[in-house]
């Protein structure tokens, strides 16, 4: 007898976790101001019921059946290991965004009816569960909706900010689009096999190039792929920390699952032109994210960008394992795949870690600019140090889980480059290694200057000087996050368990714990010992030579101030004057003063960036369907009541002729 | 016997032969400028010397000042026993550790440390050095990736000792172990790159980084630094020597014997080149680098063209 029969299976753990998220959103309904105990202990309680089915409940699949129908198709569920890895997902996620947010929505008080952004949690929670479980289209388009209005909800919860109420429309706007996509899509496949089920849906040729594109497209406008990842910078920063850790942990991740379940997956829409197309987004997204994040001051904003970046790794694994697919090398496929879901599982984790970091400066300062910041590693050591450790494992660095993830991309590559047809694809598949390797270090540069600037050295204003650091339960949920990215890379060969029973789906016969041969738990044991040996020699020697605490070195000028300390802006400057075409990087410097030649009394220097893709794409084109749509409109909707009642009588009138015939 | 033999081995390739490199490198570069110079063992002087001092640590530093020195040696330590740069003299046991992305990303663990020990004294000199460095390697690490991917590609495996064991494709080897001097050039900081003995801080890289470090900890740096000089010149000379196809078929003593000597004799070639280069201005350092990893991009599609 498993645990998971002992808890009344994995249908029953599933229907406790919505039980509580229920509750928890009929007392936030309820009770708009308050935010405790009583909302955060159901909360918890459900991120805990689905980390149960997803760990203990074993591996078979298992349909849950609702007695009620959405038109013709079925209220149906499956829980399988596939979707046991997103409900982890949530789950993980899930329990400490919980603990972090009555102590980050505090400082939002006054501004913000807490019960009411804790219901939108609890219906985010809801959704994403639910979009993960769902069996056929309409369940999941049902669910996959309230996931959007709930996180839009969410997005708004500081309304009185004109800058966040434009963020929230646009966030609206793009998940509109995308759900428009893919409704187009699940429509078309579904006049195809005729069945809302997924499992049915087995398409493949030129066929299922149609309905492929277009799920694609709405999915990938939801996952922040590029060209479709422009609102991800402007609504994470509107966001509160907690919920931007949940959507960019987690929600957008909900898109990487249904692009496995209907691209990849057991039955499934295998149009071959998939493949290439998610390997070369992805790739573009991963550059795309981190050379924009490079030049980001406000610190939400550099992390949206980081996730554009970490999606496009994803995207890559899952472009690998489809062009292996095609090559017959089911090895390779299934590392892509094992790749594509475990860089998910670690992008939530630390992203997750590094917006509640965020949300921590932010309650604590009010700042999220970095150039205002710095010296928090002795006001906020916690934090700090949660902090670095993320960092370290956004960038890959072992022996953390971020380096896991990227070696399995890594040797997907290399099994590409091995197994290509042609010489083209081999030297892509090694061109992409480098690729990846420019990424990560792009990624160290941008965290590098993130941490430096804002934990490190003097604190650059008023506020950052005056900072604490954060309550217990901020401070013991990122702490749970940052031993969650230490445990998930030196265990990875545990992690791969799991893994291969998903990527056993598309090919058999292979165990993936065979392909991770990396000894990170002895190299991590090597490592912390040598470290520790140099420090304990370090230690003995300076028992005869004390170490001196002085200024830092400043040339004879006297102390320095925390103005003459390198900034961001100028930390990032050579990076981005190199790849300075692709977005317009200028550098503006004015010297002011009488004699401002030979003594300038004022020196400013600003930098310039243009994204180009929203300036020169996006904006004429939403620009020229206002004004088509304003025409249009206005015509139709002049204010006249007369008017208004002919319409009303026409829809009357189509009605009955419908329903007569 | 077998054991002890390997202790020594490994003993001697940590301890002596990187501060030796150092110390030829350094003897060869004055007498390039005609001057005697300090004594070849003038490294294990100075190390003696700043471990014996006391230090200075700023009052802005903050724990990751101290900890960065610390990581990035033992990084360096690890990384020297498990990259074959004096030749391939490790048991087969060690096998799944010295795969070249393993190495590749726990050096770069060491820089990310050193980056952030960069800015930790709020020294501007840091900040410039840090921002630079992490410039310099995001031109490196793709070059390096790739290069070493398009060697992998030959010995259809990402492990360092598979792809040593065996005899490399000549054009490949040429291509792979030019561009990986280039690099190495410019990951240790050197000329045409970086000036290691300038004493104008606005001109400096790795020596701006390092600039609040003093006694033991800069002692400990120096050594890493030293270490890693023998990593990236090593397997590069280790790279071109498989050109000569009887090299990997002699025994282990000889290979390890003609492998220092050709160290040696690269060490020297970079003295020579300190002696006889300019430093570049920094807006060319990229072009510089380009060469480097069309280099390599050229080994990827040998290697791509062979499979």
């Amino acid at each position: 007898m498993s645990v998971s029969e002992l808890l009344g299976g994995s249908a029953a753990c599933c229907g406790a976790a919505l039980f509580f998220w229920l509750a928890a959103f009929i007392i936030g309904m309820c009770r708009p101001k308050y935010s405790g105990p009583a909302i955060t202990i159901p909360m918890i309680a459900g991120s805990v019921c689905l980390l149960l089915v997803a760990l203990v409940g074993g591996y078979e699949t298992i349909f849950i059946r609702v007695p009620w129908f959405l038109g013709d198709a079925g209220f149906f569920f499956t829980v399988d290991p596939l979707s046991r890895w997103f409900l982890a997902i949530i789950g993980i996620v899930g329990i400490p965004v919980a603990i972090f947010s009555p102590g980050y929505l505090h400082h939002l008080r006054h501004r913000v009816s807490l019960g009411y952004v804790w219901a939108a949690l609890a219906l985010l929670m809801i959704s994403m569960a639910g979009v993960v479980l769902s069996a056929n289209a309409l369940v999941f388009l049902v669910t996959w909706e309230v996931m959007a209005i709930s996180s839009f909800v969410l997005v708004i919860s500081d309304h009185e900010q004109r800058e966040i109420r434009r963020a929230a429309f646009i966030y609206l706007g793009a998940t509109r689009t995308g759900t428009a996509f893919l409704m187009a899509g699940f429509l078309w496949a579904h006049y195809l096999t005729g069945s809302w089920l997924f499992t049915d849906w087995a398409l493949s040729g030129t066929a299922a190039l149609g309905p492929a594109i277009l799920i694609f497209i709405g999915l990938a406008t939801k996952a922040g792929c590029w060209p479709f990842h422009l609102w991800l910078p402007i609504a994470h920063p509107a966001a509160p920390a907690p919920v931007s850790a949940l959507m960019s942990g987690v929600m957008i991740k909900t898109a990487i699952y249904a692009m496995v379940r209907i691209f990849i997956v057991g039955n499934h829409i295998n149009a071959p032109a998939i493949g290439p197309i998610l390997l070369i987004l992805g790739a573009i997204s991963a550059f795309w994210g981190v050379i924009f994040a490079l030049l980001q001051h406000d610190l939400k904003r550099l992390l949206a960008y980081h996730s554009v970046e970490n999606i496009g790794i994803i995207l890559m694994g899952l472009g690998v394992s489809l062009i292996a697919t095609s090559y017959n090398a089911p090895v390779i496929a299934q590392l892509g795949l094992a790749a594509a879901l475990f860089h998910t599982l670690n992008h939530a984790i630390f992203k997750s870690l590094l917006f509640l970091g965020t949300g921590a400066i932010d309650a604590r300062t009010h700042l999220r600019n970095v150039e205002q910041l710095g010296g928090l590693i002795r006001r906020m050591p916690w934090t700090a140090a949660a902090f670095i450790v993320g960092s370290a494992s956004i960038c890959a660095l072992p022996p953390l889980n971020g380096f896991a993830s990227e070696w399995l991309l890594y040797q997907g590559f290399f099994g590409l480059a091995m197994n290509g047809p042609s010489v083209g694809s081999r030297l892509a598949a090694l061109f992409l290694m480098g690729w990846l390797a420019l990424i990560g270090a792009l990624a160290i540069a941008c965290f590098v200057k993130a941490v430096g600037i804002v934990f490190l050295g003097v604190p650059r204003s008023e506020k950052a000087e005056n900072a604490h650091e954060a309550g217990p339960g901020m401070v013991s949920a990122q702490v749970i996050l940052a031993v969650l990215c230490a445990v998930l890379g030196i265990a990875a060969t545990t992690v791969m368990i799991p893994l291969s029973q998903i990527t056993a789906q598309i090919g058999n016969d292979v165990s993936l714990t065979g392909v991770w041969t990396l000894p990170m738990p002895l190299l991590a044991i090597i490592l912390v010992l040598t470290v520790g040996a140099i420090a304990a020699w370090m230690n003995q020697l300076s028992k005869a030579h004390p170490s001196r605490t002085f200024i830092t070195w400043e040339c004879g000028f006297g102390d320095l101030g925390p103005r003459t300390q390198y900034t961001a802006a100028s930390f990032a400057q050579p990076i981005s004057r190199i790849f300075g075409a692709i977005y317009g990087y200028a550098t503006q410097i004015t010297v002011g003063g009488k004699n401002r030649r030979l003594f300038p009394q004022t020196v400013d220097a600003e930098t310039t960036h243009e994204a180009y893709l929203e300036t020169k794409v996006y904006a004429p084109f939403l620009r020229n369907i206002q004004r088509a749509a304003g025409v249009f409109l206005m015509r139709l909707q002049a204010g006249s009541v007369h008017q208004y009642l002919f319409y009303m009588a026409l829809v009357l009138g189509l009605l009955i002729w419908v329903g007569v015939h | 016997m077998n054991t002890l033999i390997l202790f020594i081995f490994h003993a001697v390739n940590l301890l002596v032969i990187p501060l030796l490199l150092v110390g030829l490198i350094r003897k060869f570069k004055a007498l390039m400028q005609n001057r005697t110079g300090a004594p070849i063992l003038q490294p294990f002087y100075d190390l003696a010397k700043l471990l014996r001092k006391s230090q200075t640590v700023s009052k802005t530093a903050s724990w990751v000042f101290t900890l960065a020195p610390l990581v990035s040696l033992a990084i360096a330590l690890i990384s020297a026993i498990l990259v074959p740069w004096s030749s391939a003299l490790l048991n087969p046991e060690c096998a799944p550790w010295t795969n070249f992305l393993l190495v590749l990303y726990l050096l770069a663990l060491g820089k990310f440390l050193t980056l952030l020990a960069a800015i930790d004294t709020g020294s501007a000199f840091g900040g410039l050095g840090a921002s630079r460095e992490a410039t310099i390697s995001m031109l490196v690490e793709p070059t390096l990736i790739m290069g070493l991917g398009a060697l992998a590609l030959g010995a259809r495996s990402t492990n360092l000792l598979t792809i040593y064991a065996d005899p490399i494709n000549p054009f490949i080897a040429v291509l792979v172990g030019l561009a990986l001097i280039i690099t190495a050039l410019a990951e240790l900081s050197r000329m045409p790159v970086d000036d290691p003995t300038t004493h104008l801080e606005l001109t400096m890289v790795h020596e701006a980084m390092i600039l609040e470090y003093s006694g033991r900890s800069l002692a400990i740096i120096e050594y890493a630094v030293a270490l890693r000089t023998c990593i990236f010149l090593g397997l590069a000379v280790q790279t071109l020597l498989h050109i000569w196809p009887e090299y990997y078929a002699l025994s282990i003593f000889p290979r390890y014997l003609i492998g220092l000597s050709a160290l040696s004799i690269l060490g020297i070639a970079v003295a020579v080149a300190e002696g006889v280069l300019v430093k570049l201005k920094w807006r060319s350092v990229p072009n510089f680098l380009a060469y480097a990893a069309i280099l390599s991009l050229l080994a990827a599609l040998v290697a791509a063209a062979q499979v």
